[in-house]
């Protein structure tokens, strides 16, 4: 029912005040022939106990991730976050309020944003972070053209950007979606055998405009040719690197071995899984990019009595000020998610983010451990250092092993045919804290079995 | 003063989790790769943490905290039960990579929030992907470029905004690659059809406008615009950013538009978060629908081979790729967590929605009148100077503090501190850039009577402050003028142990 309405039943009086007889007079001047000439065809309205007795049957009727045995990840992953996350962002003065303009009101959210940026620059390894972008696909998208903007005049290989060749296909999406207008050339980079990028790829990129990988990449590899690659790249080219952030708990920051631009989807700190959004982009970058960059800052300041004051900063980037010629779009963002992000490394501080991080890495390990010891299952590229997620090649289509699987309430992971179609054998499997040791055994179990009534099939 | 990084706890001192599943000297870390020093984080329990985010919350004013009229942000109460709903493990604990058949109640719901949007805005085809309403117009005008180049009107490089357009529309549009052309508004702020006609042509690929006005005005020309853009070809683009105003009276269908964006962190309230999140989803007509990103919710009727679950009705729902789509704008399905709280909002009113908006136009309105009434009778009618002269505003309404700076060196800022002494925030100020010194001023549907006329008292006694005393304002809030030319030639973007 529509009782938020403060005013309802007070029209009359209200409109007579103004010297009107009906809400007809306040839409006077719409002409005829584009006014509704029906009633709009909704249902009617709802009380909020059965708008919630629908939402509960409706949103009830999916499966969700806590109810399974769940081992799909790739890019999304469901660590815990602790209950006061939730209490706190609820609070309605930060709930409810919008983009600090007034700064000397927003104090809270603005300093709550500019402790944000302090936690990313240090767990990055960077001086320099916004406030969020939307996600890790569009903040990988506005790093290029940042860099791009940075690096057009002097690079070598005009207009050209290198990625590698692993990207999610709908990450790369976002990514020619946000570039197209500037009629970018995407080049990809190859890998070897082990998932790593060899080095002639690196000097093939030399002198682009930027180059966007990620560490670990979407197979959860970790490749140690990053920490070479700025040098190969020189000073021109932006090296732009993608990461999940719980893995610098335990991992080195890129900002430690020359990343430019270090961009990330924020989600595995601070926020439920949410069926991919609201999340938060990760952006963080060094100082020559600091002017291009997209989106909102916070800087420390005083006010006129001299006291501790934030406000936001290098707004003459931004499009309300610059309008055509702004560095980016970017307007409302994903503030609030991020202060979740915040509030989850405060929370956890730095001896925290490392134990996250080895709980990641030990239930992939004890995973990945169990699986190799199945004959028929190849582990292609056991060899390297991984953090929570690794391929498994299947004797058989992995479409039926997921099939298989859900049967038992377990979500196997990922089938990669739908990322590289000529991989249906493979699954990406991927683990997080909430991995328990008896996930790993119910899965080791069934797909064992599975493997066990193929071949029995076969022979 | 509570700072984060004030808190210098024992190691380990916050949240306690449990060990790894192996013993950490087992786990394997390559050492090249192992992490030499920790971040420079605090250390903080829970009980400090919970406190010192309870004390900046104390320093932040949301719509929960007081009357918020800033203008074109829609700032209208968020129910509590959206949070609710937003927080059930259907919605929380789900992923984009689940099949179809798992989210039955999710795509039941985006397909309901696709056709509701179409139906309110009179259009053919709606996608919830993009994430803020600045996305929905690069996505839009993203569409109309493929629309071209799909026909081969490649020649299509321009796109013209009114001067007084949000800012986003040209930054959105200039992203995708086009030329700006931007043609001035007349006298009233409203659309020069004049100034239209003499540079739309055959390279025009769209014009982006929003209606009512960001002067808060209806533009009574607007079928005559979409008409002399059709001639030439081009594309009429709808920002919804002022769509509270309209709902059930006129759509941006009627109005002859042909592709749209909705803020539903304004008309349907997603709690805007102090920035964000939003969601900005486009409707489009039906030449533009098989461009939208992909997928879009679909359904057809149920079959024998389905297993339905207590979300399907007489249909299974399943995600459905556009022929010639665009791709994505973002790599999920938007903001998810967004589209269920405005599902929650749209169900609140159903059919009624019509009433939202009338009670949006009528509190602007009534503000507008009562503000004029309280200057009246303080003998400072001079200094109430509309914005752009009207009978009637729609949801929103500007005042020009240009007299007022003149007579008494007094701006839009001096007024908007003032108010916010007053235990109010202030309304946008400065926008559009068409009036000088402006205020923007936005009440919503959901700001009683009551607070209404108070606020017009208030305004009015602001103005009659002498100058010192505004020039000072504000003196009540948790700290008072901020230095932003400070911030911006003393960049201290991080907390890094040195002191300035």
């Amino acid at each position: 029912m529509t009782d938020h309405l403060p005013n309802l039943g007070r029209e009359n009086e209200m409109l007579a005040a103004m010297g009107h007889s009906s809400m007809d007079d306040l839409f006077v001047e719409l002409p005829d022939n584009v006014r509704c000439k029906e009633p709009l065809a909704l249902p009617e309205a709802q009380s909020e106990e059965e708008i919630l007795a629908d939402a509960r049957r409706l949103l009830g009727s999916n499966i969700d991730l806590g109810s399974t045995v769940n081992f799909l990840g790739s890019g999304l992953y469901r660590n815990f976050v602790p209950s006061s996350v939730f209490q706190l962002i609820t609070r309605g003065e930060f709930l409810t309020s919008y983009t600090p303009y007034q700064p000397e009101v927003s104090q809270g959210m603005l300093q709550a944003m500019w402790e944000f940026q302090s936690l990313i620059t240090e767990l990055v390894g960077l001086p320099i972070a916004n406030l969020s972008v939307y996600d890790g696909s569009t903040a990988a998208a506005e790093a290029i053209t940042c860099a791009v903007r940075v690096h057009a005049r002097k690079a070598e290989q005009k207009n050209t950007v290198y990625i590698s060749e692993l990207i999610p296909p709908d990450r790369l999406s976002v990514i020619q979606n946000y570039t197209q207008g500037s009629e970018l050339i995407i080049k990809s980079m190859k890998h070897d055998e082990n998932g790593h990028i060899p080095l002639e790829e690196w000097e093939k990129a030399s002198g682009s405009c930027a180059v966007y990988v990620e560490q670990p990449n979407p197979l959860g590899i970790m490749d140690q040719s990053l920490f070479s690659a700025k040098e190969i790249l020189g000073n021109h080219t932006a090296f732009i690197v993608g990461i999940q952030p719980v893995s610098l708990g335990v991992f080195e920051p890129p900002g430690n071995y020359g990343a430019d631009i270090v961009v990330g989807e924020g989600q595995p700190l601070g926020s439920p899984v949410t069926y991919g959004g609201p999340i938060y982009g990760i952006f963080a970058c060094t100082q020559p990019y600091l002017r291009q960059m997209p989106g909102r800052i916070v800087g420390r300041t005083i006010d006129v009595d001299g006291k501790e004051a934030y406000c936001l900063t290098l707004s003459t980037r931004e499009q309300h000020i610059r309008r055509h010629r702004a560095t980016s779009n970017l307007c409302t963002n994903e503030t609030l998610i991020a202060m979740m992000g915040a509030m989850h490394m405060a929370l956890l501080g730095p001896e925290g983010i490392e134990t996250l991080g080895l709980r990641n890495l030990a239930s992939r390990q004890l995973l990945q451990d169990g699986i190799s010891k199945l004959s028929d299952v190849e582990l292609p590229y056991g060899d390297s250092q991984h953090f929570n997620e690794f391929v498994i090649e299947l004797p058989y289509p992995a479409q039926e092993c997921l099939d298989y699987l859900e049967k038992f309430g377990i979500i196997g992971g990922l089938n990669l045919s739908r990322w590289y179609p000529e991989w249906d054998h493979r699954l990406l499997i991927s683990t997080s804290d909430q991995t328990s040791k008896s996930d790993i055994k119910i899965l080791l179990n069934h797909l064992s079995k599975w493997l066990t009534s193929k071949s029995g099939v076969v022979a | 003063m509570s700072r984060l990084f004030d808190h210098d706890g024992a190691p380990g001192s916050g949240y306690a989790q449990p060990s790894p599943l192996i013993e950490r000297e087992d786990i394997e870390v390559t050492d090249t790769f192992k992490r030499k020093v920790m971040p420079n984080w605090p250390r903080i329990s829970e009980p400090e943490m919970v406190r010192h985010y309870t004390w900046l919350s104390k320093r932040n004013f949301g719509i929960d905290t007081g009357f918020y009229p800033l203008g074109s942000c829609t700032m209208k109460h968020n129910p509590r039960v959206n949070e609710v709903i937003a927080q059930l493990p259907g919605i929380a604990d789900i992923h984009p990579l689940q099949p179809d058949h798992q989210i039955q109640g999710l795509l039941y719901i985006y397909h309901e929030m696709q056709d509701m949007l179409a139906i309110c805005a009179g259009m053919d085809a709606v996608t919830l992907q993009p994430v803020a309403g600045a996305q929905g117009e690069f996505t839009a005008i993203r569409c109309i470029q493929e629309y071209f180049r799909n026909k081969g009107e490649l020649q299509r490089n321009k796109v013209i905004v009114p001067d007084s357009a949000h800012g986003t529309n040209p930054a959105s549009a200039a992203m995708a690659g086009f030329e700006i052309i931007e043609i001035p508004s007349l006298e009233d702020g409203r659309i020069d059809l004049d100034a239209l006609r003499s540079v739309v042509d055959e390279n025009t690929a769209a014009m982006m406008i929003t209606n009512p006005n960001t002067l808060g005005l209806f533009e009574i020309d607007i079928a005559e615009a979409s008409e002399i853009v059709h001639e030439v070809g081009g594309q009429m683009y709808y920002d919804g950013a002022n769509f509270n105003a309209i709902l059930g009276r006129t759509s941006p269908g009627l109005m002859g538009f042909d592709a749209v964006h909705y803020n539903l962190h304004k008309t349907f309230s997603q709690p805007h978060g102090g920035g964000g999140p939003g969601s900005g989803p486009i409707g489009v007509k039906s030449h533009l629908a098989p461009f939208l990103p992909g997928p879009v919710a679909a359904r057809r009727p149920l079959s024998g081979e389905d297993n339905p679950t207590p979300a399907n009705d007489e249909f299974w729902y399943y995600w459905h790729q556009p022929e010639f789509s665009i791709g994505k704008v973002q790599q999920w399905h938007g903001n998810a967590g967004a589209v269920i709280r405005c599902w929650a909002y749209y169900r609140r009113y159903g059919k009624d929605l019509k009433l939202m908006s009338e009670h949006a136009v009528m509190n602007a309105n009534y503000l507008r009148h009562r503000i004029q009434e309280e200057a009246k009778i303080a003998g400072l009618s001079d200094y109430i100077v509309d914005g752009a002269p009207a009978e009637v505003v729609k949801h929103e309404f500007t005042l020009s503090m240009g007299k007022l700076k003149e007579d008494k060196g007094v701006g839009a800022m001096d007024v908007a501190k003032g108010l916010l002494d007053m235990g109010y925030m202030a309304p946008t100020v400065y926008f559009p850039l068409v009036v000088p010194e402006c205020m923007m001023i936005e009440p919503t549907e959901t700001e009683s009577k009551a607070t209404l006329d108070e606020f017009a008292k208030k305004f009015i006694q602001v103005l009659a402050l002498d100058p010192e005393t505004l020039h000072e304002a504000p003196i009540t809030t948790p700290v008072r003028r901020v230095d932003e030319v400070h911030a911006a030639r003393n960049l201290w973007l991080r907390h890094d142990g040195v002191d300035r």
